[in-house]
């Protein structure tokens, strides 16, 4: 992977290195895939692939409103002002 | 040994049990890191861990990360919910653990994990605090969690015995996610009969993890057992001739052993990873540094430069995952990558299915001894994923599996892997059972003998 692609890759990662971790996890990175290019091998067309381990049905819940009573508690894990979430500007 | 919990129950404790337990541990926790949270329970049951990625209400979880320092769980697992609600276990503390379950030996995280049997021997991952709780207390059973081996490796290395059921049997709600189609919740104890006992309670359909199942687990004990060559030429020649020593005594007991050949089981690895690194990328991508956990001040900064410093707090190995499976996930790659892992993934099932029809699959837990801290820090990534080998196959499947040990070296326990097909859960462990009849497990601790 080149610097240039590797540089974009951590900037779509959202993760920022030093030079010295960077360097580094690019060549651990270089390795890996490598190690990983074994599975492009494996040609077998007819099998579908497998999401899950086993047949999940899917069901999704209803799209119901639940009321999560101890609303100090949930909200004790964020920054908040008048009970809204305080988060970054977009 | 039949069960730790039923003569736990039998038993008068005396009144100061749970300080002089607390005490000890408080004491043993510096030096072998087993606990990030250590409490004294106010209720007569069982003592119960619970690794640090599975949500206890009220109580710290931050699956051994510094991003999730500070995040207090408003709500139980179910897990957690279901062996409460029997009233017959306390909660003693939360499992130290590599972060986010991203590790094969407990030392990616701040303090590494040391196995009681040696301390300056790694001892094993992710749930490492999980398996030296067990081997530290005589009363006891862990919580635990495994996505590649996460129980049967500390299992194997700490010589207590590690049971990860069929994927989707326990539900997997107030789990700290890494990999959703691979994460399993377990347990760890000193008997068999215990895990029995613990699969009892928690089993079963929860409306609030759409993966979980009401299928019907059997206990199937086949009596025949098959070698995968491939895994055993993987294995150190010295565990390779110990484990043919173990197999010999299982024949006298009555089973047959068939050795057979299966190629893909190599790309095993490669396909783990991939997945697990594509679907952990997505799921650490909730730690934003403004709710859960570690918080930024600083709202001034935009959504992404506020995000990427956030993730400053994650560790080299979380953040290899994140950049790899991002990488992983992208349109140029995926079908080279991720699309080819799930067919592995299928094949594997396929063939693996078929050969548990009338059988179970044994094998060592781990192709190696427990490796001297020290020499696990200075392995390549690559030489890390390759520790998983024989654990890999039955996560990457979702196939139920229990490690347990079979003999001791030098003081360090030889532990096997039973394997059986999709939901003969209790097979495995009745498979273990009837090994503890014919074999005594030692422990160098037993903290909370009455």
């Amino acid at each position: 992977m080149e610097d240039k692609e590797f540089d974009r890759l951590l900037k779509i990662s959202r993760i920022k290195l030093s030079e010295e971790e960077k360097q580094r996890i690019q060549n651990d990175i270089e390795g890996i895939l490598r190690y990983f290019d074994s599975v492009d091998k494996f040609n077998e067309a007819k099998i579908k692939p497998a999401f899950h381990p086993i047949r999940i049905e899917g069901h999704p819940r209803g799209d119901k409103i639940e009321k999560f009573e101890d609303k100090d508690s949930l909200l004790s894990n964020t920054k908040t002002y008048r009970g809204f979430i305080i988060g970054p500007r977009i | 040994m039949s069960s730790y919990i039923e003569e736990f129950e039998s038993k008068v404790k005396p009144k100061d049990y749970y300080d002089r337990l607390y005490d000890e541990l408080v004491r043993l926790n510096p030096r072998l890191n087993a606990f990030n949270a250590l409490i004294k329970p106010d209720k007569n049951g069982i003592p119960l861990s619970v690794k640090d990625n599975i949500c206890v209400k009220g109580i710290e979880a931050t699956a051994s990360s510094k991003i999730l320092k500070g995040y207090i769980p408003p709500f139980n697992a179910t897990v957690v919910e279901r062996v409460l609600k029997t009233k017959r276990f306390s909660i003693i503390g939360k499992t130290n653990m590599d972060e986010f379950g991203f590790g094969s030996f407990g030392i990616n995280c701040e303090k590494p994990a040391k196995n009681p049997l040696d301390e300056e021997r790694v001892a094993g991952g992710s749930s490492s605090g999980a398996a030296i709780a067990t081997a530290l207390l005589k009363y006891h059973v862990a919580i635990a969690e495994s996505t590649g081996g996460s129980i049967s490796a500390p299992a194997a290395f700490c010589g207590v015995v590690g049971f990860t059921p069929t994927y989707s049997v326990i539900s997997r709600y107030g789990l700290i996610d890494y990999a959703n189609s691979l994460d399993k919740i377990g347990f760890m104890a000193r008997s068999a009969d215990d895990i029995r006992v613990m699969l009892d309670i928690t089993k079963g359909k929860d409306n609030r993890d759409s993966t979980s199942t009401d299928s019907k687990i059997v206990g199937l004990h086949h009596k025949k057992l098959v070698i995968i060559d491939e895994l055993i030429d993987k294995v150190d020649e010295k565990i390779r001739s110990q484990f043919f020593e173990f197999v010999e005594k299982l024949k006298n007991l009555g089973y047959t052993v068939k050795n057979i050949n299966l190629n893909e089981i190599d790309l095993s690895i490669p396909a783990y990873y991939l997945i697990a690194m594509a679907e952990a990328s997505t799921n650490l991508a909730k730690f934003t540094g403004f709710k859960y956990g570690f918080k930024l001040n600083d709202f001034s900064k935009n959504y992404n430069e506020f995000f990427a410093e956030a993730r400053e707090e994650f560790g080299t190995e979380a953040k290899r995952r994140v950049i790899l499976g991002t990488f992983i996930r992208s349109a140029s790659v995926k079908d080279k990558y991720y699309s080819k892992s799930l067919i592995i993934r299928k094949e594997l099932i396929d063939k693996l299915s078929k050969v548990l029809k009338d059988a179970f699959l044994i094998s060592p837990t781990m192709p190696i001894m427990p490796p001297k801290i020290s020499e696990a820090n200075s392995m390549s990534p690559v030489q890390n994923y390759a520790t998983d080998i024989l654990t890999i196959p039955p996560n990457l499947c979702g196939l139920p599996h229990i490690s347990f040990p079979y003999s001791y070296s030098n003081g360090l326990p030889l532990s096997a892997q039973i394997v059986g097909s999709q939901f003969n859960d209790y097979g495995v462990i009745s498979f273990v059972s009837e090994w503890e009849k014919n074999f005594e497990y030692k422990f160098k601790y037993n903290i909370g003998e009455i």
